[in-house]
């Protein structure tokens, strides 16, 4: 399932580049002819990196960066663009793969599509914004949207007041007009954004997984007995067959219900402490928002080091503990089938017999003790004034604000400014790369998975007017590219990860250094000063929270591109707005429908 | 034109690839969907309740009624664009009709097919056979050779697609398979049906908007070697519709048939020795040895039918025969699907249906022999051609030494769905 959003997005990562720092006009619009007659690249662009330290051809490694519609897999999307008769791919690879060819042979094509299998790669993670939508429909629905407004503005003053009769002269055009005829189907919609969109549908699978489980367990019970009465009694082999089948199967039944009971119990907890118990005391409520903020505080204070130090002293140690005992508990019946004596007679008496009251009563005394010593803390804090202060002092200097930005990038902004913004951005893996390079997937695997399944309706978290935003470990693991294409500006861009998607971020990025390097070419940003990824608390905390340190670790990693694509040159909004529009033109008349129009021919 | 915007998948994950994983798998052990279809007859009721039909007659009888059950419901699967197997008749359908009949009428088969099968056993022969691929290195070309006239002289100029002087007569043989393997996609996506994963579909639709594009840019080539002067939108549209419809079809039957015979050792043994009696050139030229090939051509494809299956669209409420004591309603703006693997095996209009016997006497129900080329006025316009030239390749495969799959370096045929990539042999 995570492949086809993986695949959405890809980069060819190709060595040996051997042209400048810019890619000439004529390829520049063979390019741009070849996407865009091929339709189905949302976007694309070219960047250069640095080789590789160590690496034997010392040219700059070209990039191919390629936002594609879903479902396309990466060879018939290559195979459509090596083999498309313009032949601008031979243009711009064909140097690297036989040089001093210009009329490609359809055996060098061949070479050449084997060569860009060899050194594409798709996304380890990414998110797409405006998802479900081909470039064809977008442009088609742009086109719905432009032109009504304008029969808007022709109708305006005929229905100023009446929303209602307004909406419904729009539809009556909208239907009567043969351009749109293909706007009266609804736009499409994936499993997760359509039928699946309820929460109840996303929970099917697991309890449907779980279900199946315990019929398997059943059935693999049941067999044996049932060939019994089928067959008559059996023999010795048949009895040995039955019990073993028997016990195993009423292990992992008990061990199966054990699991699900401590799962349930251990979400339970976690859904009493963080929804109802901070809704209703205050106390809890502010004590859960301070010890977040002070893992999250971008600058070290004494309270910061006291909740990190508190939480390696308590919380990881009772978490520990939890999963122990879950653990224990779901593995008990194992035990009690393979040493029954031992259990029985070693184990059980150093077990504290408590009444299902004790526990409740001790789970309740210990709710309070945590209210109390936050209310106390609270107390303590408000009368010492001077010393909360200290308390609460930044220990450290953060970085400089002013930032200098390589001219190259600056450029490149000020190209797209009218239009979708996008980012490079190069950074080298840190400790052993096999151990980050496993996290960072781990990682982006569950950021992608939340992307597909929960935030289906263009905002990644909190964030919002991501288009394409991808994340590849490249060079066997040793460098991690970040491609994104964007609406707005690069500060806001950040600061809309850093407010609304900071965990998703931290996670992908964490594993992450900056070390020296020269420029690809002279005109080109190097890395003058190694650096790493503002420290991480807790693996998930604080991270892209030290906003300047993320801002300027972001800005140093960055490369200009020296080509970029954009099929359809919309915001996300703006393409949301164009397929609301759609349905509600094309669907029943209501409120709902009547508002949705309104609110489009007005924004 | 039109123009492919994709629509993502609506079925929760998993579930389109269960289903249409059964459905190649089925397609792929017919004895299943036979079987299935015996249950169908035996109760055409039940199969009315799923929209089946499953008895001769009552494929016959849907197949003919082409008013109340539309041919619209290959359209969906139709990647690049509309053509006449998915058209309601009208103007347009006549005229496209006239086209392919003309067209047809160009193509020297057997001739073609003889001399293309000749050249390419020779050359195989010559390198000492051993293994080659019986699509790749055969049908394919003996296909693709045979169905030249259909283009004429602007076949360069469609497998290059570029209408500059280069392309002109023989193009690369490279660019030749290239093609060859785009034009298969799409019509595999007819064959896989709207149950075909989003991959594949979404192949499928790139391969079409590449044909489309390709054809746009010889259209003219291909006006003046039809010598029509109709507008280039119906001229592209019959050129992409010709060339998808007439190639990857029948090589697949080919290399289904070929599958179908060598499962069956002494039909295979008591063809080759004949073939071996008369030895070269009559094997070619022999009226009666071609005309027994011909048979086994028409039984082998009875047994592996390329459309197992085929839909019909119920544009109104309807009701069909199903055989069964009362009709089964067909609503409106619903779907019908025939299983006419089931009715070529109805025993009741097939004599000796579950045997193998390729001189069987049809009697009165000789069209029903063609089933697997459809049936009625919407029957395949290429059927006759289409066996001549499986025949010709048959009788090309009988002079060789004699062939197995060549099983032992991995899996001798190579599926994808339900096309064949790659099909092994290997003589021994
Ligand atoms: C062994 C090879 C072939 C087989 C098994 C085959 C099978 C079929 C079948 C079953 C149909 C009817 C579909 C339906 O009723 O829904 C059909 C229709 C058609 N076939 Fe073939 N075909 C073959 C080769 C060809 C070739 C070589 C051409 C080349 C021109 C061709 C052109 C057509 C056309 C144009 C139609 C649509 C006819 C109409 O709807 O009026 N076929 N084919």
């Amino acid at each position: 399932m995570l492949e086809i959003v993986r695949q959405q997005m890809i980069c060819i990562v190709a060595p040996g580049w051997g042209g400048g720092a810019e890619i000439p006009k004529q390829l520049h619009d063979a390019l741009d002819a070849l996407l865009e007659d091929v339709a189905v690249v949302h976007f694309a662009s070219i960047g250069l990196l640095p080789a590789l330290a160590g690496a034997p051809n010392q040219q700059p490694v070209l990039v191919l960066e390629l936002a594609v519609e879903e479902g396309l897999r990466p060879y018939d999307l290559l195979y459509r663009l090596v083999y498309h008769p313009d032949g601008a791919m031979w243009t711009l690879f064909g140097a690297m793969v036989a040089p001093h060819v210009a009329v490609p042979t359809a055996k060098d094509k061949e070479q050449l599509l084997n060569q860009l299998m060899s050194w594409h790669s798709i996304a380890a993670g990414g998110f797409v914004g405006a998802r479900d939508r081909s470039v064809r429909q977008i442009k088609m629905e742009s086109d719905l949207l432009d032109q009504t407004r304008i029969e808007a503005r022709k109708l305006k003053p005929k229905y100023s007041n009446d929303r209602t009769a307004f909406a419904l002269a729009l539809a009556r055009w909208a239907y009567a007009n043969p351009r749109f005829e293909w706007a009266v189907k609804p736009a499409p919609r994936s499993y997760w954004r359509g039928k699946g969109a309820s929460i109840g549908a996303k929970l099917a699978y697991p309890v449907a997984a779980i279900v199946l489980w315990f019929v398997v367990l059943g059935i693999v019970w049941a067999l044996p007995r049932a060939y019994n009465w089928f067959f008559g009694e059996p023999g010795h082999v048949g009895r040995a067959i039955e019990d073993a089948v028997t016990k195993t199967s009423e292990c992992l039944l008990t061990m199966s219900w054990h699991g699900l009971l401590a799962f349930a119990l251990i979400a339970f907890l976690v859904w009493l402490f963080l929804v109802p118990l901070p809704a209703q005391f205050v106390s809890w409520r502010r004590w859960l928002n301070s010890v977040q903020q002070e893992l999250d505080r971008p600058t070290q204070t004494l309270s910061s080091l006291a909740t990190y130090a508190g939480g390696w002293l308590i919380g990881v140690p009772l978490l520990l503990a939890v999963a122990a005992c879950a653990l224990a508990y779901t593995v008990a019946p194992l035990a009690y089938a393979v040493a029954p004596d031992y259990m029985i007679n070693v184990v059980e008496p150093k077990l504290p017999k408590l009444t299902g009251l004790q526990i409740v009563g001790i789970a309740v005394v210990a709710i309070a003790a945590v209210l109390c010593i936050g209310a106390l803390f609270y107390r303590l804090n408000r009368r010492f004034k001077k010393l909360s202060e200290q308390f609460f002092h930044p220990l450290e200097d953060d970085v400089p604000r002013a930032q200098q930005i390589h001219p190259s990038i600056e450029r490149c902004e000020a190209d797209l400014v009218d239009g979708t913004q996008h980012m490079f951005s190069l950074t080298e893996l840190r400790g052993p790369p096999w151990w980050s390079a496993w996290c960072i997937r781990a990682a982006l695997r569950i950021v992608t998975f939340a992307g597909r399944v929960f935030f289906t309706q263009g905002w990644l978290g909190n964030a919002p007017g991501i288009h394409f935003g991808h994340w590849h470990i490249i060079d066997n693991g040793r460098r991690f590219l970040f491609c994104s294409n964007y609406d707005g500006n690069f500060g806001g861009y950040l600061d809309d990860f850093i407010n609304g998607a900071a965990v998703g971020t931290t996670l992908a990025w964490r594993w992450t250094e900056l070390r020296p390097r020269a420029p690809a070419l002279p005109e080109q940003p190097g890395i003058a000063k190694p650096r790493s990824f503002p420290p991480t608390r807790f693996v998930v905390f604080r991270g892209v929270k030290c906003e300047l340190r993320f801002k300027s670790y972001a800005r140093d990693s960055m490369l200009p591109h020296l080509y970029h694509f954009d099929a359809c040159n919309r915001t996300v909004d703006q393409i949301n707005l164009a397929t609301g529009l759609r349905d509600a033109l094309f669907g029943e008349r209501n409120e709902k429908n009547d508002d949705l129009i309104m609110r489009v021919i007005e924004t | 034109m039109k123009l492919s915007t994709y629509e993502p998948d609506a079925l929760p994950p998993g579930v389109r690839r269960l289903s249409y994983g059964l459905f190649c798998w089925l397609n792929r052990h017919t004895t299943v969907l036979r079987a299935f279809g015996a249950l169908l007859r035996h109760w055409p009721s039940v199969g009315g309740r799923l929209g089946l039909a499953a008895r001769a007659s009552a494929v016959r009888d849907v197949l003919t009624r082409t008013r109340s059950f539309s041919n619209t419901a290959h359209a969906a699967n139709m990647v690049s664009g509309d053509y006449l197997i998915g058209m309601d008749p009208g103007p347009t359908y006549s005229a496209d009709r006239d086209l392919v009949h003309a067209r047809l009428a160009a193509l020297d088969v057997p001739a073609d097919s003889d001399a293309e099968a000749q050249q390419r056993i020779k050359a195989l022969s010559g390198r000492g056979v051993g293994a080659f691929d019986l699509i790749d290195d055969y049908l394919m070309w003996v296909v693709f050779h045979a169905m030249r006239p259909l283009f004429g002289a602007a076949t360069g100029a469609v497998v290059a697609g570029s209408a500059t002087a280069s392309a002109q007569g023989d193009v690369d043989e490279g660019l030749q398979r290239q093609y060859m393997l785009e034009i298969r996609y799409v019509a595999g996506q007819l064959l896989a049906g709207s149950l075909a994963t989003l991959d594949l579909r979404r192949r499928a639709e790139a391969c079409g908007d590449a044909l489309q594009a390709r054809i746009d840019r010889v259209s003219g080539p291909i006006g003046a070697a039809w010598g029509v002067k109709s507008a280039s939108e119906d001229i592209e549209r019959n050129a992409v519709g010709l060339a998808w419809i007439s190639h990857p079809v029948t090589v697949q039957s080919g290399a289904l048939i070929v599958q179908e015979l060598l499962g069956r050792a002494k039909v295979y043994e008591e063809l080759r020795s004949k073939a071996g009696r008369l030895g070269e050139p009559g094997v070619w030229t022999d009226p009666e040895f071609r005309k027994i090939v011909r048979n086994h051509v028409l039984e082998l494809m009875r047994f592996r039918p390329i459309f197992p299956l085929l839909a019909r669209d119920v544009p109104r409420d309807t009701e069909m025969k199903t055989g069964a004591r009362y009709n089964a309603g067909c609503p409106g703006g619903g779907k019908v699907s025939l299983l006419s693997i089931a009715a070529l095996f109805d025993p009741s209009a097939v004599p000796q249906s579950g045997r193998f016997c390729p001189d069987r006497d049809w009697g009165k129900n000789d069209a029903l022999r063609y089933l697997m080329f459809g049936y009625g006025t919407r029957q395949c316009p290429a059927r006759d051609h289409a066996v001549e030239i499986l025949t010709s390749a048959l009788i090309g495969l009988l002079t060789l030494p004699r062939l197995q799959l060549a099983r032992g370096e991995g899996k001798a045929i190579a599926y994808d769905g339900p096309l064949m990539l790659r099909m092994r042999m290997r003589t021994t």
